[in-house]
């Protein structure tokens, strides 16, 4: 037997194509599928708040105990008037049960609805809004949350997401960042219709309540003076609620069609002799 | 949006890193099996030559520890979704079995003939599922053996 020795002229045992090309198809096909699986379970979660009574609702979050902790209410005085507010809006909106505020010490001006019928209202929206009206309408529009069932559907469409992300690819990898912020676009799509049905819901309240829809874009009006000059050029894709310019020409167009008549607003704000704000 | 942007940024440094590691490894393999091409290495049990008496023989081994990049990694782990031939750990494979050949090789240089190799693979990945590492180890043994007359050594084709 002679040996020859010899060195294959081509390497058999590993493929010669670009990686980065297999990575991309293989991405692809994943964010698909994830994307397809979202849309449909998006969809189910839809059908399923519709089917689910607020009685059912209340029954539901009565077994689990959630721990909203968003941050300490300070302001028992404020709440109460704030709760009054929400109280005398609620006929206006004919929802199935009773709202109850809770109001936090935050700069933050901000309002959320959670499940199990809270309204968080952040003490920072207290000092953005002037009047009363313009109040009233944030408020009317977390109501409006709370009548469109929007809270059950994102928190919902939450839940899809966050199964999503563990079932495709584990709880720590890097794909579920990935996938967070792909679906994050769709979800802040979704959420924005969400947030202009609310906006028009509470555009009908504050007619209902006052006779007249005055103090509507207060906030936003507030908001965007406060935000000029920090415009990001894509920020308005990631962000949930609608450009705020975008807004406000909304609910022009939204009471121009409805005949809402926009007349004075109330002062909301009583400055005191020591110089210190008192909101309401 | 952060933890997306240091994945992406791993997922860039671990592809040019890798690429130049790999590239540098094949280039070394690719020089030291030319320059050690003439020492026989077989998995027969048997030497070659019958007729030399053997002076010597002794078991040599050589082994190596490779570790894929983190773009491989999650190149890998998206194949394990869909399933197929995972491409991206085949130059990991390849490589650490020549190179562990060579190590072996080049620890008996003298040699005439090396009988028996066989080549052993396992991998180093069964940490918990946080910090996974990637790495296979490659041991190859074999019997080197030595003839009576020094001056046959590598015997020529």
């Amino acid at each position: 037997m002679n040996y020859q020795p010899s060195l294959p002229e081509h390497n058999d045992n590993v493929t010669h194509q670009h990686p980065v090309r297999e990575f991309f198809i293989l991405m692809a096909g994943v964010l698909g599928f994830v994307l397809i699986g979202y849309w449909a379970l998006g969809l189910f979660v839809d059908v399923a708040v519709d089917y689910l009574s607020p009685e059912q609702e209340a029954r539901l979050f009565s077994k689990i105990d959630v721990n909203w902790d968003f941050g300490e209410e300070a302001m028992p005085e404020e709440q109460a008037k704030l709760q009054s507010l929400v109280d005398s809006l609620a006929p206006c909106l004919a929802l199935p049960y009773p709202i109850t505020v809770s109001l936090v010490k935050s700069d933050a001006v901000n309002a959320m609805a959670v499940p199990d019928g809270k309204m968080v209202v952040f003490s920072g929206l207290l000092d953005a809004v002037s009047s009363t009206n313009g109040l009233m309408f944030v408020l009317a529009h977390e109501l409006g949350h709370f009548k469109n069932r929007d809270h059950l559907r994102l928190m919902g469409r939450g839940i899809v997401l966050s199964v999503l992300a563990l079932l495709t690819f584990g709880g720590d990898s890097g794909f579920s960042d990935i996938l967070a912020s792909t679906i994050n676009l769709r979800t802040a799509k979704y959420s924005q219709t969400r947030e202009s049905q609310a906006d028009h819901t509470a555009l009908h309240a504050l007619q209902c309540h006052f006779g007249h829809v005055g103090g509507a874009t207060e906030l936003f009006e507030s908001l965007q003076s406060q935000e000029e000059g920090h415009a990001i050029g894509f920020a308005h894709y990631f962000s949930s609620h609608p450009e705020l310019q975008q807004r406000i020409d909304d609910l022009h167009k939204f009471a121009k069609e409805s005949d809402y008549a926009v007349k004075d607003t109330q002062e909301l704000i009583q400055k005191q002799e020591e110089g210190s704000v008192s909101p309401l | 949006m952060d933890s997306l942007i240091i994945f992406l940024v791993l997922l860039a440094l671990g592809f040019v890193f890798g690429k130049l590691a790999e590239s540098r490894h094949y280039r070394s393999i690719q020089t030291r099996e030319e320059m050690l091409v003439r020492l026989p290495t077989t998995s027969c049990k048997k030497p070659m030559e019958r007729n030399i008496p053997i002076r010597h023989a002794e078991l040599v081994h050589g082994h190596v520890v490779i570790s894929v990049d983190y773009f491989k990694q999650i190149l890998a782990g998206l194949r394990n979704l869909f399933g197929g031939t995972i491409q991206a750990y085949e130059t990991l494979l390849d490589r650490a079995r020549r190179e562990a050949v060579l190590r072996l090789k080049e620890s008996c240089p003298t040699a005439n003939e090396i009988l028996n190799l066989r080549i052993e693979t396992s991998s180093i990945s069964k940490g918990g599922s946080g910090d996974r590492v990637g790495s296979v180890e490659v041991l190859a043994y074999g019997t080197a053996i030595y003839y009576q007359q020094a001056s046959s050594q590598h015997p020529s084709p």
